[in-house]
């Protein structure tokens, strides 16, 4: 048996320098990442990158930062597996393997032009992040833009700094909501959906942008619907647990679609008949 | 039919062929396991190799994607040094049927599309491909008639056709001709030799019958409508969800990805498992959620990935006729049947439409 | 970095899954250049009396004696291993459960059997927090060692969620069912890469059923080889007994 040595193979992962970690809740790391060669990860909003640790394993993770940022990229990790909870035991200055930018991020283009009402529930602002940034350095580009927040808990707020930057701005508009609030608490209380009503919005000019826990996707598409956006204005983040990020290792597949491929972002309308989807 | 680009050997000689062939290659051919059962492995003699075989256990896809491969090597002694590699070797593999050859030409066109897999396209080309043509079914659970997989096209470097007292042998490729010229067995074929091809292969458009009730051109129609079958259901009950029908598959290729070291902690491997959409933790997310739970969204998947989803992608039939699902399945899923009462079901739903 | 100091320590069991360990042959120094084994009675004198690192344990819990001494040793044990059938699964001792305690305690010891008080069979983690299960009767040495290695970095060990036969046909075995034999394949835990079936055995099973099983369509198979249910059951209970305590 012959073995060589074959650096264009697909799975091949560029060595990254961890610059900075943050935490940002009892469960969430923000790290701020380099590629060792000080090249620039070339990604979109909602673009996903595989990362790996050598001997523990590799995890699809969404880029974070903005995408315009040529210094550094971002991801913000919760530890609830294998990988996830190793990289949290990191420190600054350590190496990790990097793969990616892989799958189809934010239509940019597309909503560019067209007001933007971003919905995050939990963990699905880290993706978000990175297409409010990116319309937040573009803001002449982008009409009108909300955003809605949620989680269980306001211990569980992520990026608590800039969400209150983003309160502050005059050309955002913003909600956040918790399910279960804490004395201190001063904001909304409940489910995200709840919020979705009362946002004042031109349907047929807005894109939403939709990331959140599997459960949350039916309830807040269902208020959407309800509020007049068209089927191919709903832009949806999916979870799923991608093995190789190229459509090859089956693992991500919905129906026809992979969602590492094809994904993760999709309209409603491409999967609005697809049973396994949601 | 090109007469230059056949060659015959006698029957008597063909020990002398496999033999002369292992004096310079690893062969590996089928073998027989016994209870009917053929495995791929390598020969190290003429005797070992079953000319007249069923599909063997584990289709030729083996020795392409291997079950376990490493992807890359790494060693954190210093500092992160990772090496992605690729493990080959010359191989022939004799006597591979029609269908395995189908379904090494699926797995091509997977793993050739971008972003290419490196590794599958290098041992790829190291690889030989002797295809052996079926002159009968080899049983009833065949279905390579249906997917038009029971007549040589292409996919091989020479092809082995029996016609009685010899065989005639279509050489396909360069590969194909080094193998005539290093053994130095074969004789130019004759104009009754591919007379007796012609008339082989009339006989076999007696003999090879589409298997299942419809065409092949119909299957996305069909399976459009087929999504929410009761057939499905019926599923839930039987399959056991142990995975054999997707590892013998010749056209499965779905893949975990693991991280191994050795006692150091410090050097090891990052290696791909075949995997399969029928257990458990495939479709699991990392919160515990289930995208494809019952056994009979799992069955459903396998069907429509064989015969909907890559016919859109790749515009093939995932499909080789090969049987090898319904002849391992322990409770007794049919692919067959299951086509049958898929057809039988929507028939029966287009017909309330116009009454 | 002083090697982590690791303890065996052994409850209703026949020990079998400790002689896999002591057996454990070429790796064995390679093992020892990375752990401190300070407890093994089944291959060393020598006793420790601080607190463990790792403790691995073998067998089931059986009386009260041993639901105080393992209560003891999870309290010394920073990382607690069960290992073997008997401590994952309650494994062949959970057979006893099928029956009144009494009528046990009168078959084993006869007209003194009060003296012998004795309890339910149960799994170490039905009495004390488990924190890696390595499964089987015994248990297989490579995984051992993969579990081994997960705990020195750090990293949790997923016992596969598929059965035997998922590993059996990447082997390439010829089915024992087209052999006429009964394997416990298709419905037991995966993770022995089909060590028995490789080595012409059938699977009996012993590292306890998979999750998820389909039960009832393995009995249809069992009637299509006409092998009786109840010849299944059996098998099924002769490893998997414990598991109803899970339940409760």
């Amino acid at each position: 048996m012959a073995k060589v040595v074959i650096k264009d193979s697909p799975y091949n992962v560029k060595r990254a320098k961890i610059l900075d970690i943050k935490s940002l809740t009892e469960k969430e790391k923000l790290f701020k990442i380099v590629f060792e060669d000080r090249s620039w990860l070339d990604f979109e909003p909602g673009q996903f990158i595989m990362v790996s640790l050598a001997g523990i394993g590799e995890i699809p993770i969404s880029v974070c930062s903005s995408p315009l940022n040529r210094h550094y990229f971002e991801i913000c990790v919760r530890a609830v597996g294998k990988v996830t909870n190793s990289l949290h035991r990191l420190n600054v200055g350590d190496i990790i393997g990097v793969r990616g930018p892989y799958g189809n991020g934010f239509p940019i283009k597309m909503i560019e032009g067209h007001d933007l009402l971003i919905i995050a529930g939990g963990l699905g602002l880290a993706p978000l992040r990175s297409l409010i940034l990116y319309a937040i350095d573009n803001r002449r580009d982008f009409g009108e833009i909300h955003m809605l927040l949620g989680c269980k808990t306001p211990k569980e707020l992520l990026f608590v700094d800039e969400i209150e930057e983003w309160g502050r701005r005059m050309d955002l508009h913003f909600a956040c909501t918790v399910d279960r609030a804490d004395p201190d608490w001063k904001g909304n209380v409940g489910l995200i959906t709840s919020l979705i009503p009362g946002v004042d919005i031109d349907p047929l000019r807005t894109y939403a942008a939709v990331v959140g826990p599997p459960i949350m996707y039916k309830f807040v598409i269902k208020e959407l619907l309800a509020k007049g956006l068209p089927v191919d204005q709903i832009l949806l983040s999916f979870e799923r647990h991608m093995k190789c990020g190229m459509g090859k290792c089956g693992r991500c597949q919905i129906q026809n679609l992979y969602c590492c491929k094809d994904g993760p972002v999709f309209t409603f309308k491409e999967i609005m008949d697809m049973a396994e989807a949601l | 039919m090109k007469i230059e680009q056949y060659r015959i050997i006698e029957k008597s000689k063909f020990d002398d062929f496999i033999n002369s062939l292992i004096t310079f290659s690893k062969v590996v051919a089928p073998v027989y396991k016994g209870f009917k059962n053929y495995i791929f492995q390598e020969i190290k003699s003429a005797e070992q190799v079953s000319l007249k075989y069923i599909p063997t256990i584990i289709p030729p896809k083996k020795y392409f994607m291997p079950q376990r491969e490493t992807i890359l090597q790494f060693d954190v002694n210093n500092e992160l040094k990772v090496e992605p590699i690729v493990e080959y070797e010359n191989l022939v593999l004799f006597g591979v049927h029609t269908c395995d050859i189908a379904g090494i030409k699926c797995l091509n066109m997977v793993l050739s599309d971008k972003p290419k897999d490196t590794a599958y396209l290098i041992r790829k080309k190291h690889i030989t491909i002797i295809g052996l043509e079926c002159n009968d079914y080899c049983d009833e659970y065949a279905s390579c008639s249906f997917v038009g997989a029971h007549i040589p096209t292409t996919g091989y470097d020479l092809m082995f056709t029996d016609l009685g007292d010899y065989f005639i042998v279509h050489i396909h490729s360069s590969k194909g001709t080094d193998i005539i010229e290093k053994t130095g067995i074969f004789k130019p074929a004759k104009d009754n030799n591919i007379e007796e091809l012609r008339n082989l292969r009339a006989q076999k458009l007696k003999i090879f019958n589409n298997e299942v009730p419809t065409e092949r051109r119909y299957l996305p129609d069909l399976f459009d409508r087929s999504f929410n079958a009761s057939v499905w259901k019926e599923l839930e009950q039987k399959c056991l969800s142990c995975g054999n029908c997707t590892a013998v598959c010749p056209t499965c290729y779905c893949f975990d990805i693991k991280d191994d070291v050795d006692l150091t902690l410090k050097v090891g491997e990052r290696y791909r498992i075949w995997f399969s959409c029928q257990l458990d933790p495939f479709a699991k997310v990392a919160g515990g959620i289930d995208f494809r739970k019952e056994r009979s969204a799992r069955q459903r998947h396998r069907f429509y990935r064989k015969f909907r989803y890559h016919i859109d992608r790749y515009g093939m039939v995932f499909c080789t006729g090969c049987g090898r699902c319904s002849r391992t399945c322990m409770a007794k899923i049919n692919l067959k049947e299951v086509l049958t009462s898929l057809i039988k079901e929507s028939e029966a739903k287009i017909w309330r439409k116009w009454l | 970095m002083s090697k982590p100091k690791v303890a065996f320590f052994d409850f209703a069991c026949c020990e079998g899954c400790q002689l896999q360990v002591a057996n454990i042959g070429e790796l064995l120094i390679d093992v020892l250049d990375i752990i401190q084994v300070v407890e093994f009675r089944e291959v060393m004198s020598e006793k420790w009396d601080g607190e463990f690192d790792v403790a691995f344990v073998e067998g089931s819990i059986t009386d009260e004696h041993a639901v105080k001494r393992i209560k003891k040793i999870r309290e010394r044990s920073k990382i607690l291993v069960a290992l073997g059938s008997c401590a994952t699964i309650g494994g062949v001792n959970g057979m006893k459960n099928s029956f009144q305690l009494e009528e046990v305690g009168r078959y084993v010891y006869g007209e003194f059997y009060k003296f012998f008080p004795t309890i339910h069979t149960k799994a170490v983690h039905q009495v004390v927090k488990v924190d890696y299960f390595i499964n089987g009767c015994p248990i297989y040495i490579p995984e051992f060692v993969t579990v081994l290695k997960s705990i020195l970095q750090g990293i949790p060990y997923y016992v596969p969620e598929y059965p035997v036969c998922v590993e059996c046909k990447l082997n390439e075995n010829v089915c024992m069912y087209d052999r006429g034999l009964t394997c416990m394949g298709p419905v037991t835990k995966a993770g022995c890469n089909s060590w028995c079936i490789n080595n012409g055995n059938i699977c009996y099973g012993c590292r306890g059923l998979t999750i998820n099983p389909n039960i009832e369509g393995f009995k249809e198979v069992l009637k299509n080889y006409k092998i009786p249910e109840d010849f299944l059951m059996k098998k099924i209970d002769m490893y998997n007994k414990c598991k109803e305590l899970d339940k409760q």
